[in-house]
């Protein structure tokens, strides 16, 4: 059975008729030919059909496309505009983040929701903030380097042990 | 991947949401976070007619403070969790176990009522609400009834939530002074894991001569529900803080308190060691929080 | 060295601001008009024979377009290697392992598609299966395939020197064992394809593959077609591993689909399917003797190995050979024997992945070093230099290497990672490791026999000479092969990177073999620089004889021409340039004569500028059986370090830091080389910690999902100090050589014995899951204790 949604993508408000059973990746990726969501499980681990949800990252595989009537989405293609790259989208062609570029879109919406929130994280934050998005080819290093970048206080120096520390309840 | 074809009803209210419930019953699945349920229906692990969706329902996603008590609803999600200062202050255990649960994607959504209801052995949450003794709130049309949460887990999967019922949210009583907790999990690796063991261990300080008045110690992956581990509590009972006893009562968990089985995330053998580990390091660092209180 | 304008330059790669904003397109985001949707059928058995197919209601079912099986799709047997082609499309009367393809369906829907393989009814008859190399090889186990009796896929013996006799001079013997787990590729994308059948016969596949030109052969081969009839095109790619380096029975299926509707059929593997589908990193059992002079001189090598193969051979017949080859170097060895085999059983098959066939026999020969220099009381890299082949020697096995900074690479890492100070002096816990590898620049020989090319480039020149178009069959995985070989074309042409235009991963474009065995750099890489000096060659020639100067006197270099001598009066050039330009806002006004004006000037006299190149390598290896195997015209080395802490109650490692030094000849694009380095860290620290392909009792992957199937996440990684050692390779392009697979060989051994420094335990078997070294731990203490 259909209903009527009214959802804002990429700040374009639109009204239309989902199935109850359809994902919010599907109808971006299959209603709205916005392909740049990218599904790789279809399971909700990996990342890589990372959207932005009133504010939030979520994997769209795993909302469904009637739960987002009345919200807001951001895709990856609401980042770039005519005047073209967004800077963290520049940041991660510049720095190299970029191999096979199937998770980097949702890569791409995590560090923007991280840095959305917080101008300035930790390098440990900045690793927090994409490990829900696997990426197998590039080890993140360069991922790392190009969110760090453009945090507003850069830090060219990353901690060589960044891998020590943890946060509560980790061994 | 295919999600199968159900009907979908998201009520505005409480009162909807459990004249739904009557109305369905076992046809009917509850949606919070749909960070597992999507999951099973996606692999047909499991099917359903009905999916009632409890995301707009704005009092389940509250949380309350009453000062001597905190109402968290059941739609709170791990991120929230993890961000309210009242959770920071007063119970950090269940922020550890929020911020470990899956991933940063997964924490957005995923909810305490779903993870609780989902009453995997091994959820994040689930030992740390042992420990802090919380009550799950349930409502139906029959009205309202609150259960001790150790006391709500009959299996692997399955809780003492009634077909016509829905779990509102949780209530637990903020825990006085010279108060410590801390919850650790063990995995494979740092992010998106699924816990091999995991324990949640509280205890409470005499002031006057630092003795342990009062302890809960839950264990997580070692039984068919997450269990208190009686006999590491009897042994710290008016006993003085030290590495030793945490070792004694991580000892006595291991041995006298699992029944774990081998999977193919690890052995019986050595989730027991692990649990001796885990106990006596979740209750090092509780001692530590109060020490520095 | 050379001075180069591009080459070596941090130059962002071309495909990389589509990827970064969502517009590229993979496979998943195609449709066509008209399309149907195709599904599999998959056996849910290990091992059974097939009594019958009952296809009808599945037939009947509205929106049903084509149901097909072996009796559509034929007995023509295919596979990788011509030597084992051992799978058709379909199961004909048996199935192999849970997910051996029975049947598929195209249907106006991917939920109709679905539907109808559910009513698809097949009667099995459940045969015994074995699902361990221990058991296939059992006299009374069920056996796979009748041609090769006991299981035995593929065995392998060699012997190079006298192996008895180089162990009987060795003052220290070690041999130990290692088992690695059958890994799964885990590319974040899951394989896909569209096939489309025109009306004039022409069937296009496009499709989610590293080997266009291997799927393009076996697709005529099994459908019975011309191979002009088949154009096999790869969009962008969700990266390959090695994985998708063959075809794959769900593109035959789609392709026989798309010949019986007429219509353009898309199928997709989900990720259960791509772990059933499979194809990764055997499971090796190695064994190996290593003999040594106490001054710490490597005499020779035992070596063992059962590869768990699964039920079909893929690559198994390469890895087999490869197991033993690659272990020749990188250290002088005149004794070494291999005895390999390759086991069937009823599990998915395993092929081909990063470091192929070599990475889990390093990791135990590595070992091996360390324990010998402990022995000994030698510093770990100084038995490794001590042992070093230098540029221009030859292995035992024949494997010339033509350029080899593996000694510089050991320099790198012994002060990237401050060796001198820590070795020996780490904290309780922490302990610090090191390894080398080396690896291919390209299989020597095709996967099939022939004299064939391995790779053609075409360079066409626009007809106004302001860009130049490369056209390449190769296939841009992710690794940034596009950007490459712009890269040459540019430098080689003398034009700037903007003025290139590059179009690959299709087999109408010529013929290239594909990303595989960390080819496409040095062989793609030198058929376009040949491509480009012929098109250049071209426009010289005609401004030779325009400007009546010899060729040898002029070069282009910055989009310019240069002249040895003096600037010539061009002036009768550039009016006739810009009089064919009238409106036009920027002709130009430079002093120089532009390579715009000079290609413009070459179109208008010989018609299109086509530059064409390709490239084989020389005869190369020996006369023995298997010689073929590990040949290539260079190779890549490394050395790592790894720095790891274990904490000693759990037994989980944390690996803290990896400095990481490759030799990669001349390094075409600093930055891609280095994200090739960390790519590689990451997909063995992820083999060496956590990545385990799990089955039941009934030959079923539990753990098929990214959940459960654990790669490495942001939290797992450490930082990786990638330090590029140049040489110059003189098979090479501009002296480049391979770094895709070479940079995963030291880094499970470097984390192995760094994990030795820091709890002393030597561990056999992988991952070094928690439970595994704790379990080491405990076995270690109570050793102490006795």
């Amino acid at each position: 059975m259909k209903k009527i949604i009214n959802v804002t993508i990429n700040n374009k408000p639109c009204e239309l008729a989902v199935e109850s059973n359809q994902t919010l990746a599907d109808l971006l990726r299959y209603d709205f030919g916005l392909t740049g969501t990218k599904k790789g499980c279809d399971t909700g681990d990996c990342g890589a059909c990372t959207v932005i949800l009133d504010g939030d990252t979520v994997n769209s595989c795993l909302v469904l496309a009637v739960q987002a009537d009345g919200s807001m989405v951001e895709t990856i293609e609401g980042l770039s505009n005519e005047d073209g790259l967004h800077p963290l989208q520049k940041a991660f062609v510049e720095k190299g983040a970029i191999q096979c570029g199937f998770c980097s879109p949702g890569m791409i919406m995590s560090a923007k929701n991280l840095l959305d929130k917080n101008d300035n994280p930790s390098d440990w934050e900045i690793k927090e903030g994409i490990s829900g998005n696997l990426c197998r080819c590039t080890g993140y290093q360069k991922i790392f380097e190009a969110i760090s970048s453009q945090c507003s206080k850069p830090n060219s120096d990353i901690n060589p042990n960044i891998n020590q520390g943890g946060p509560h309840g980790k061994i | 991947m295919l999600l199968p074809k159900f009907e979908f009803h998201e009520p505005a209210s409480i009162q909807e949401a459990i004249e739904l419930k009557k109305k369905y019953r076992t046809d009917a699945r509850l949606l919070a976070g749909g960070t597992d349920l999507l999951v099973h229906l996606k692999k047909k692990l499991i099917t359903t007619d009905h999916v009632i969706s409890l995301l707009r329902i704005k009092d389940l996603g509250q949380i309350k403070n009453n000062k001597e008590s905190v109402e968290i609803g059941a739609c709170v999600t791990m991120a929230r969790l993890s961000e309210s200062k009242v959770i920071q202050e007063n119970f950090c255990a269940i922020k550890a176990g929020a911020d470990n649960l899956g991933t940063h994607l997964i924490r957005n959504r995923a909810t305490l009522g779903g993870n609780v209801c989902n009453a995997s052995p091994a959820a994040d949450t689930i030992c740390s609400l042992i420990v802090y003794q919380a009550h799950a709130l349930l409502e139906s049309t029959d009205g309202k009834r609150e259960l001790p949460i150790e006391s709500f887990f009959m299996s692997p999967g399955k809780t003492d939530i009634r077909d016509n019922e829905i779990l509102t949210g949780f209530k637990l009583s903020i825990p006085g002074k010279n108060c410590g907790a801390h919850y650790i999990q063990l995995g494979k690796r740092k992010s998106s894991e699924i816990n091999i063991v995991n324990v949640a261990s509280f205890i409470q300080f005499d002031p006057s001569d630092q003795t342990i008045m009062n302890s809960r110690i839950a264990l997580g992956s070692v039984a068919a529900t997450p269990i208190r581990s009686f006999h590491a509590e009897k042994i710290l009972q008016n006993k003085k803080a030290s590495e030793s006893l945490f070792y004694e009562a991580g000892e006595a968990a291991r041995h006298k308190d699992c029944k774990p089985i081998d999977d193919f995330r690890g052995t019986a053998d050595y989730r027991k060691a692990m649990i001796g580990v885990l106990t006596k390091r979740t209750l090092d660092a509780a001692f530590k929080q109060v020490q520095a209180q | 060295m050379e001075k180069f304008d591009i080459i070596s330059s941090r130059a962002p790669r071309i495909d990389t601001p589509d990827k970064a904003t969502g517009k590229a397109v993979f496979i998943d985001d195609i449709s066509k008009p008209g399309m149907l949707y195709g599904a599999l059928l998959q056996s849910p058995h290990a091992h059974a024979k097939i009594l019958s197919i009952d296809t009808s209601k599945a037939e009947k079912l509205e929106g049903v377009k084509a149901v097909i099986t072996s009796k559509d799709a034929g007995s023509v047997k295919y596979g990788v290697s011509p030597a084992r082609y051992d799978e058709t499309v379909f199961a004909i009367d048996k199935v192999l392992y849970v997910g051996d393809e029975i049947a598929a369906v195209a249907a106006v829907s991917l939920e109709t598609a679905q539907q109808a393989v559910q009513l698809i009814k097949v009667e099995y008859e459940i045969l015994p299966a074995v699902f361990t190399v221990e058991d296939a090889l059992k006299k009374e186990a069920p056996q796979l395939h009748e041609n090769f009796p006991n299981n035995l896929c593929a065995q392998v013996h060699q012997e190079f020197g006298n192996v008895e006799e180089g162990l009987k001079q060795s003052d220290i013997i070690k041999t130990t064992t290692l088992k690695n787990k059958r890994q799964d590729g885990a590319c974040i994308e899951m394989q896909g394809c569209i096939a489309e059948y025109d009306v004039r016969e022409v069937l296009t596949l496009i499709t989610s593959t590293q080997v266009p030109h291997y799927v393009q052969r076996t697709v005529a081969m099994v459908l019975g077609l011309d191979i002009g009839k088949v154009r096999v095109k790869k969009p962008y790619l969700g990266a390959g591993f090695g994985i998708k380096a063959s075809a794959n029975p769900m593109e035959l299926a789609c392709c026989i689909l798309a010949v019986k509707t007429k219509k353009p059929v898309k199928m997709n593997y989900n990720r259960e399917q791509v772990f059933m589908y499979s194809r990764a990193r055997h499971q090796f059992t190695h064994t190996i003797t290593t003999g040594a002079k106490k001054d710490g001189t490597i005499i020779a090598l035992k070596h063992e190995c059962y590869l768990d193969g699964g039920a079909y051979t893929s690559f198994g017949i390469a890895t087999v050979y490869y197991t033993g080859s690659l272990l020749g170097g990188p250290y002088k060895l005149a004794n070494m024997s291999y005895d390999g085999y390759r086991v069937y059983n009823n599990k998915p098959a395993c092929g081909a992945q990063r470091g192929h066939g070599a990475v889990i026999a390093r990791a135990c020969f590595e070992q091996q070093l360390d324990m010998i220099a402990e022995e000994i009381g030698m510093d770990p890299m100084a038995l490794r230099i001590k042992n070093m082949m230098n540029t221009g020697d030859t292995t035992c096995n024949d494997l010339n290497m033509s350029s080899f900074g593996m000694s510089e690479c050991i320099e790198a890492v012994r002060k990237g990672s401050d060796w001198d100070k820590k070795k020996g002096n780490m904290p309780k816990g922490k302990g610090i490791g090191m390894a080398c590898g080396f690896f291919v620049s390209g299989a020597g020989y095709p996967i099939y026999r022939s004299d064939t090319f391995h790779g053609t480039v075409i360079v066409k020149l626009t007809e106004d000479g302001g860009t130049a178009l490369v056209y390449t069959a190769s296939a841009e995985i992710g690794q940034g092969s596009d950007t490459a070989f712009a890269m040459i074309a540019a430098e080689t042409l003398g034009i700037p990177l903007e003025n290139i235009r590059l179009a690959s991963g299709d087999t109408d474009m010529g013929v290239d073999l594909g990303a595989y065995s960390s080819r496409q750099t040095l062989m793609t890489g030198h058929a376009t620089k040949e491509a480009a000096e012929h098109a250049k060659q071209q426009v010289l020639e005609v401004l030779a004889h325009k400007l009546d100067i010899p060729m040898e006197d002029m070069d282009i270099k910055k989009g310019f021409i240069e002249f040895k001598n003096h600037i010539p009066d061009f002036s009768v050039l550039r009016t006739r340039y810009i009089k064919e330009h009238r409106g036009w806002t920027d002709n130009p006004d430079s002093e120089k004569l532009t390579f715009k004006e000079a290609s413009r000037i070459a179109f208008l006299e010989k018609g299109s500028i086509v530059g064409t190149g390709k490239y084989k390598p020389q005869l190369l290896g020996g006369k023995f059986k298997g010689a073929a195997v590990g040949t290539s015209p260079a190779y890549g080395c490394s050395a790592q370090v790894a720095q790891v802490t274990v904490d000693m109650e759990t037994g989980q490692v944390t690996i803290d830091h990896i400095t990481d030094a490759h030799d990669c000849g001349k390094a075409i694009n600093m930055t891609s080389v280095e994200g090739q380095m960390e790519g590689s860290v990451s997909m063995g620290i992820g083999e060496a910690m956590h990545e385990e392909v799990i089955f039941d009792d009934k030959g079923r992957v539990v753990n098929n999902d990214l959940a459960e199937y654990k790669i490495v996440t942001s939290m797992d990684m450490p930082i990786v100090n990638a330090i590029v050692v140049e040489s110059n390779e003189p098979n090479g392009p501009y002296g480049a050589k391979e770094v895709g697979e070479g940079a995963i060989m030291p880094t499970i051994p470097a984390i192995l014995n760094a994990v030795y420094d820091a709890a002393g335990v030597r561990m056999n078997e992988l991952p070094l899951t928690p439970e595994r070294v704790y379990n080491a731990i405990q076995v270690y203490r109570k050793k102490l204790s006795a």
